[in-house]
């Protein structure tokens, strides 16, 4: 059944075998229970047998438990973690190209600097910014620079970690 | 001779006690089914790679062990799909083990390949394909933990050609298991306490029996509690068996296909013990209005069938048997009670609503007519459609493994192949396959292989010319506008049989049932008996689709 209430977008973190078509068997999971993944997020952990999936997904009330369970009978995953909520701490980098008039470049420069973004290559018209932040930060960013012209962004996809020490390595 | 990989994939079977597999060769597979020469397994060569996924089903669910079936890389695999599906679906502990073409090809449309890990993700609980062969023993000896760990079912192994032929030493001894543990989180006896006080202060409880309880071999412990607390039973078409059906606490099948009784002490009941049941909308029709007064109870092994569909009370994560087993001591010895003089007069109503006791009309009488025929240790397995339910409601199914169906995935033309593998399995026993003629056609080249082999396989085919299930449905929903079921009357089963090398004959259950079964009781080896009945008997009562479980409807004009 596909679900029509959305209420937030949920962050969560799957520690997996790091082999080849494992992402394929959770994202499978997430397709067929009707839930679309919003981000995605593969790197290997500390372990290089392991790595980490960090992806967004738009939720309903069952969400967390049922995929939750879901994720936990496959073979190759090893830990599903919630990553929505205070204790973690959630960043994504953003790539925006965004398009530069005489009339417009001050205030850009202005917002640039505001927003902490950084000029990573420019041509006439036209630079590219690097943001990084919280994913409702780079939202922000966006949001600013899309009047502007915005010809073309990339999202890294929000990763998480623990404000805390594990105590374990992760 | 060097050894090979081939041999290592036998010296796992061998060591996993497999005797017997049901394959079909192809290039890819053959370092296989060369070594399989020098081996003591015995392998079935089916005459389709369906019938050999449904005959490793069919073994499994005789057994209660690991069927295995074997098909080639490409449409070998492929053919493989319903069946893996199938087993998927009814959760049989099943290895299904395909060729691959050689690691240097793969991606590469190489001739026979294909993506079967691909195809088969959603319908098995995990799949490896093997690209080393000192992975190999390891890989296959996971795949048989697998399939019987936690809830049971498929797992496939795909084995590239040249894995299979490279040489190599025999695998050592098996290590310490690495797999992850699914499902075997203990629950605290808290949980158990909670659920015995229910019970016990409930004033209407009722035990829903699933597949389950066949699954975990638990048929004694649910027995035990059922006489213990004299609490009433029905069962989903998995659970059928589970608990000899002759038991006077058997309410009977719950669900769309039911009977009137179960359903309706469903509706009434106080309280469910929900015993390795995932509550598939067969088993609860609209699943809104189901249970409506009822605290429910449900153990299962699958943290995912808890709650998946329906509000669970208490919920116990775990194996039944060890559930049960904390249960039974905690559970009051009650007498007879008001409840169970309400059902009786329940009972007594619902049979008087339908005419004939099983709603199941001349076909029913015929099923009860074989049945009555048969020795006692017979194993049934039924087709789908129609002649699925006939079967379920009107065979009484006395030992846990006697009655073999596709529940969940209901796929037609299963009961041919999978009584194959039932026989194969148990050959002590006897074994009937009833199927429609539709189902029928689905795998009737697998006569090729009941009489190659000479299985004394008792094949039922109950001809009404019709896809009758589906006719019925057009007949009370679509206006008796029928379409796309008439099958004909042109083929001859009897002369299709013989064809096969079948002795065989053909009845009009109307007229003269009783000479055609006694001639298949009495002839030794396979036999075919076509049974011809009406294409307007049907099955009653029915629940219509979005309706509840007490919304039954018991005639075309109801």
């Amino acid at each position: 059944m596909l679900r029509k209430v959305r209420e937030q977008e949920q962050t969560i973190s799957i520690l997996v075998n790091n082999q080849p078509g494992v992402l394929s068997r959770v994202a499978g999971v997430f397709g067929r229970h009707g839930y679309n993944i919003q981000s995605l997020c593969v790197a290997e952990t500390t372990n290089p047998e392991i790595s980490r999936i960090t992806l967004t997904s738009e939720s309903d009330p069952d969400f967390t438990e049922k995929i939750k369970k879901q994720l936990d009978k496959l073979v190759d995953v090893q830990e599903v973690i919630d990553l929505t909520g205070p204790a973690y701490m959630q960043r994504e980098l953003m790539l925006i190209g965004v398009t530069i008039q005489q009339e417009t470049i001050s205030e850009i420069m202005r917002a640039i600097q505001m927003f902490n973004c950084r000029i990573v290559t420019m041509s006439p018209g036209y630079y590219i910014l690097e943001a990084t932040g919280h994913p409702d930060e780079t939202a922000a960013v966006l949001g600013y620079f899309q009047p502007f012209g915005v010809k073309e962004i990339n999202r890294t996809g929000a990763i998480a970690v623990n404000r805390k020490n594990p105590q374990r390595q992760m | 001779m060097e050894t090979i990989g081939a041999d290592i994939v036998i010296q796992v079977l061998r060591e996993e006690g497999i005797d017997v597999i049901f394959g079909y060769p192809g290039a890819a597979t053959l370092p296989i089914h060369d070594r399989l020469m020098n081996s003591p397994i015995r392998h079935y060569l089916m005459r389709h790679e369906q019938a050999a996924a449904h005959a490793a089903d069919g073994y499994a669910r005789a057994t209660g062990k690991v069927g295995v079936c074997l098909a080639t890389s490409g449409p070998g695999a492929t053919n493989l799909v319903t069946g893996i599906a199938t087993a998927f679906m009814d959760s049989t502990p099943m290895v299904a083990l395909t060729a691959q073409v050689s690691t240097s090809l793969l991606g590469q449309d190489a001739f026979q390949e294909t993506d079967i890990i691909g195809i088969t993700m959603p319908i098995t609980k995990h799949s490896y394909q093997v690209h080393n062969v000192k992975n190999l023993a390891s890989t296959m000896r996971q795949a048989f933990e697998l399939a019987k760990t936690g809830r049971p079912g498929p797992v496939l192994v795909d084995l590239p050609r040249d894995i299979l032929a490279s040489k190599c030493e025999l695998a050592g001894e098996r290590g310490a298991s690495t797999l992850k543990m699914n499902g075997k989180r203990a629950e605290t006896p808290e949980q158990i306490e909670k659920i015995a006080r229910a019970l016990n202060q409930s004033e209407r409880p009722l035990i829903i029996i699933g597949g389950g309880v066949k699954l975990a071999n638990a048929f004694h412990l649910i027995r035990q509690l059922i006489e213990k607390a004299n609490i009433p039973f029905v069962t989903t078409m998995m659970g059928i068996g589970s608990v000899d059906a002759a038991n006077g606490y058997n309410l009977g099948l719950i669900g769309t296909h039911g009977n009137e009784l179960a359903n309706r002490i469903v509706h009434q009941c106080d309280f469910i013990l929900a015993v390795g049941t995932r509550f598939s909308d067969r088993s609860t029709a609209l699943i809104e209005e189901f249970a409506p007064l009822a605290n429910i109870a449900q153990i299962d092994i699958d943290p995912t069938s808890i709650g998946k569909s329906i509000k669970i009370n208490l919920p116990y994560v775990g194996d039944i048997r060890d559930a049960l087993t904390a249960l039974l001591p905690l559970v009051n010895e009650k007498e007879k009670s008001e409840w169970l003089q309400r059902i009786e007069a329940e009972r007594e109503a619902a049979e008087k609503k339908i005419a004939n006791g099983s709603g199941c009309g001349q076909a029913g009488d015929f099923i009860r007519k074989v049945q009555e025929a048969m020795p006692g240790e017979t194993t049934v397995v039924a087709d789908v459609g129609l002649n699925q339910i006939w079967t379920v409601r009107t065979w009484k199914a006395r030992d846990p493994r006697s009655l073999i169906t596709s529940g969940g995935m209901g796929t037609m033309g299963f009961s041919l192949p999978a009584s194959i593998g039932a026989k194969v399995g148990c050959p002590e026993r006897a074994v009937v396959a009833i199927t429609g003629d539709g189902g029928f056609y689905m795998n009737i080249q697998e006569l090729a292989t009941v009489g190659y082999y000479n299985l004394p396989i008792k094949i039922v085919v109950i001809n009404n010319g019709h896809l009758g299930m589906i006719r019925q449905i057009q007949d009370l929903f679509y206006n008796d506008r029928f379409n796309t079921i008439d099958l004909g009357s042109k083929v001859d089963f009897v002369a299709v049989a013989r064809g096969f090398g079948i002795p065989g004959s053909r009845i009009v259950v109307d007229e003269n049932p009783q000479s055609g079964i006694e001639a298949m009781v009495n002839t030794e080896g396979p036999y075919l008996l076509e049974a011809v009945v009406d294409p307007n008997n049907y099955v009653f009562p029915i629940i219509p689709p979005g309706r509840s479980n007490i919304e039954m409807i018991h005639d075309r004009l109801d």
